[in-house]
């Protein structure tokens, strides 16, 4: 890797700022003091083979951890709700942000391991998390999770969902039933070919039975074992009155086995042992591929917990006991600090500060919150201290219910019938019938010796392998390429839906916008001093703020400039000494009120130099770039637009008018939301709904495909059946186009394999195909099928 | 030939020795996180702390 800014992230180093550190002879700079001492914590622990490894820059480390925080995790009570317990060690699950490649785990582990009290490490780098096995009573929580921090990564107590839990032993138990049927493939191959050689120069009748025998054993744990997921769902199905595609896989499985270990018995007929253990093999493979894929989707959109606070600190007569979030009552008074989240919903009893809803409302502007207001659990506290009156436990708050929606709306999802499911129980009935047809008429009238193996070669020729495998191999190929692409795909029978698509629905904080501050226009008000300096300038001092205002500027920031003595004065602004040219400045950068300056404008910052107004500052959250293009193609696509935002601001109006939405729902609630997709659903609309934040996810399920952004809440990727890596909007035009793609292979593969069949058939039912060359037949027309959907791989 | 009534037997149980220890593999989470288990290579197992002039580092200013 080359670096051009910084070593440890790569971002760019900010003018002025002097990080350096010798590392292997060779100096190198950082960018804050935050990547420079995580660079050394790694050097000194002779951890720098990191450095050398690594296939992606790490994240920017933060300096300060939530020191605070993390002590709470070490209250019995947490622990008792977070942990497990396993042969006298405590287990814990951690979800760690900021692992960026497989150095990273190589890189936690090391340093959780070189602590003899540590038992065990497993980081999951695809997955981001870790399990660690400890002894408590030698080591706390908090000194792990800090001791994480100390190498630049946030971990967080994280807890698996139940279904989660459940595909991760799922797909254990799927490798293993890949290998019994892929290893014994290889030997059943291997003595067929022994077994094939015999027919043409000849093999003594003891060996060829011996060889038959052997087969028979080896493929006998692929029958019974590797192929139970489809002999299961099969019976299933038949249980039910149904047919699906499993019901002529285990048939063809079965009926062959049987045909073969029949033919070693009494040493008469073929043995196609071989053809069951690949067939087996290969269907196993695809669908291994598939469940893989959506398994790794969820696990790693799942971190959904993490959004739920953990910890609270009560306040009990003067003391403060930390204690579960989960366990607190109406009535009980909690302290909430700068920068935690507020663990219950409740009423401000004192104190001052301003409050990030974002999550709960998408609204991205903090609210000021004083005494008698009431807070939501989920919420983040910016910058003061906050005693909180709790008015409901954390299930019954607005946070909780708005899980709860969610679960609610699961089971309402649209119903999307497969195509390729209701394809097969049509050909699967008439294919019976005529195996049954044929067996009957040959051995009633025509050959009864001959009825067993001609009716095998009906079934063997017209072997549902093409058609089985039509459907999945094109799936997992789009799988693949949209993944390339950076868009996760969690449902795949979204890939199904999207070419009929006719309605999308998108959020606007967020999704649309950027969900920031960036800086609209601004204003000079003395010529004294230029835009530049002044920029740089505000952005020095709001370094030391936690407002999400302060973010507007950070590409501004110049650490050349000198200030002293910042004070942060809550919700209204901050202020500063500024030394320039040995004189200094009293600086003041916050709101109008707060400047004491009277302004025209609209704007949101003022800086007063000596009490002078210099400079205003209007900013808003401007429209993501690739937005008006990505309009305009949807618009060509025929598709109708709405937008649907929480907000009902005055932006609403400025961003209709400049992208014309066919409908827009403003001010709308997450029930409202809920009740405007299933409207346009119950009007026969094949819908799409594109959203970032906690309000959205509830449509998530009502809508047919859901969408979510990596910006989002975790929640909302948990939720959501897509998941844009990039946030870059144009991926749902890509994986509009790549549906369709997808749609054209399948139908493509299906044409093949139902039109191959057609022309078998008659042919195998009048006895002119013998089972080796039904064999060749079906292999050839699979490896089509398949080779056909490795084109999707191309791009 | 007949020694093909030894030999295939004794590689049948090599076939089961080594599925053994696939499941072994399996069950000890060796395949939940491919990625790190192919860099795991190139890391050495146990390197001391660094050299002391790898520790002369500027103060930052």
């Amino acid at each position: 890797m080359s670096y051009s800014g910084c070593f440890h992230c790569n971002e760019v180093i900010p003018k002025g700022s002097d990080f350096s550190l010798q590392i292997e002879q060779q100096q190198r700079q950082f960018c804050c003091p935050g990547c420079l001492a995580v660079a050394e914590t790694i050097i000194d622990q002779g951890l720098g083979d990191y450095y050398k490894f690594r296939t992606a820059p790490a994240s920017k480390a933060e300096l300060v951890p939530g020191q605070l925080q993390l002590v709470n995790y070490d209250s019995a009570e947490v622990l008792a709700d977070l942990t497990q317990n396993k042969d006298n060690h405590t287990q814990i699950e951690l979800s760690i942000s900021g692992i960026s490649c497989a150095a990273c785990a190589w890189l936690i582990e090391k340093q959780l391991k070189k602590n003899p009290t540590v038992y065990s490490v497993s980081v999951n780098s695809s997955t981001a998390r870790c399990i660690v096995s400890w002894d408590v009573k030698q080591l706390k929580l908090s000194d792990i999770l800090t001791s994480i921090s100390q190498l630049g990564y946030q971990a967080a107590p994280f807890m698996a969902d139940q279904e989660e839990a459940v595909q991760q032993a799922e797909l254990r138990r799927f490798l293993k039933r890949l290998a019994v049927s892929g290893i014994m493939s290889m030997q059943v191959m291997m003595l067929a070919f022994g077994l094939y050689f015999g027919e043409y120069t000849g093999i003594e009748p003891q060996f060829e039975g011996y060889l038959r025998w052997i087969s028979l054993l080896l493929t006998t744990p692929v029958v019974f074992y590797s192929a139970k997921p489809f002999t299961l769902s099969a019976w299933r199905a038949i249980k039910g009155r149904e047919l699906n595609m499993d019901v002529p896989v285990t048939l063809a499985v079965f009926y062959t086995f049987i045909a073969s270990a029949y033919a070693t018995l009494f040493g008469i007929g073929e043995v196609y042992f071989e053809s069951v253990c690949m067939f087996v093999f290969l269907l196993q493979l695809g669908k291994f591929f598939e469940f893989r894929a959506r398994a790794q989707a969820r696990a790693a959109t799942g971190n959904l917990l993490k959004i739920m606070p953990v910890s609270a600190r009560l306040v009990q007569g003067d003391e403060l006991v930390p204690t579960s979030a989960r366990r607190l009552e109406a009535g009980q008074i909690i302290l909430v600090q700068a920068g935690e989240t507020i663990a219950a919903d409740g009423v401000v009893l004192s104190g001052e500060s301003s409050v990030d809803e974002s999550m709960l409302t998408g609204e991205y502007k903090a609210v000021s919150k004083a005494a008698g207001d009431t807070v939501m659990a989920g919420s983040i506290n910016h910058d003061g201290v906050l005693k909180v009156t709790v008015h409901q436990a954390l299930a019954s708050s607005r946070l909780g219910q708005i899980i709860s929606l969610q679960q609610q709306t699961l089971n309402q999802k649209p119903q999307i019938v497969e195509k390729t499911t209701q394809l097969a129980r049509f050909f699967i009935q008439r294919l019976l019938i005529i195996a049954l047809a044929t067996f009957l008429v040959w051995y009633f009238w025509l050959d009864q010796e001959r009825a067993f193996w001609v009716t095998l070669s009906v079934l063997v020729a017209t072997c549902p392998c093409a058609l089985t495998l039509a459907t999945p191999t094109a799936i997992t190929c789009a799988l693949a390429r949209l993944n390339r692409k950076g868009i996760l795909i969690k449902n795949q029978q979204v890939l199904e839906v999207l070419p009929q698509l006719t309605s999308v629905f998108l959020d606007k904080t967020g999704s649309l916008t950027q969900g920031r501050f960036s800086i609209l226009r601004t204003q000079l008000h003395n010529t004294a001093y230029d835009e530049a300096t002044l920029l740089a300038l505000i952005a020095r001092i709001e370094t030391y703020s936690e407002h999400p205002i302060a973010r507007a500027f950070s590409s501004y920031l110049n650490t050349e400039i000198k200030v002293e003595q910042v004070q942060v004065h809550v919700g209204s602004g901050l202020s500063a000494l500024w030394l320039q040219n040995n004189a200094s400045l009293t600086v003041k950068v916050g709101s109008a009120a707060f400047c004491a300056v009277q302004d025209q404008t609209a704007a949101a910052v003022c800086c007063t130099i000596n009490n002078q107004l210099v400079l205003s500052v209007e900013l808003s959250d401007a429209l993501r770039p690739e937005v008006p293009a990505l309009i305009t193609a949807l618009k060509q696509r025929g598709l109708t637009l709405s937008m649907l935002t929480g907000d009902s601001s005055a932006q609403v109006e400025e961003v209709q008018q400049q992208l014309q939405f066919d409908q827009v729902f403003k001010g709308c609630s997450p029930e409202q939301k809920v009740e405007h997709i299933q409207q346009a659903v119950s009007q026969g609309d094949k819908v799409l709904m594109l959203g970032d934040g906690i309000n959205d996810s509830p449509c998530f399920h009502a809508a047919h495909v859901s969408v979510a952004l990596d910006s989002g809440t975790d929640l909302s990727k948990n939720q959501a059946d897509v998941v844009l890596l990039h946030n870059d909007l144009h991926l749902v035009q890509q994986l509009i186009e790549g549906a369709v793609l997808a749609q054209r292979i399948v139908k493509q593969n299906l044409w093949w394999a139902v039109g191959y069949n057609l022309v078998i058939i008659p042919l195998a039912v009048a006895g002119f195909v013998s089972p080796y060359i039904a064999v060749i037949g079906m292999s050839f027309s699979s490896i089509l099928v398949v080779s056909n959907s490795l084109r999707l791989l191309k791009t | 030939m007949s020694i093909i009534y030894v030999l295939i037997p004794i590689a049948i149980l090599f076939v089961c020795i080594g599925l053994g220890i696939f499941f072994w593999a399996v069950r000890s989470r060796q395949f939940d996180d491919l990625n790190k288990e192919g860099m795991s290579i190139l890391f050495e197992e146990e390197k001391q702390a660094a050299p002391q002039n790898d520790k002369d580092k500027l103060p930052p200013q």
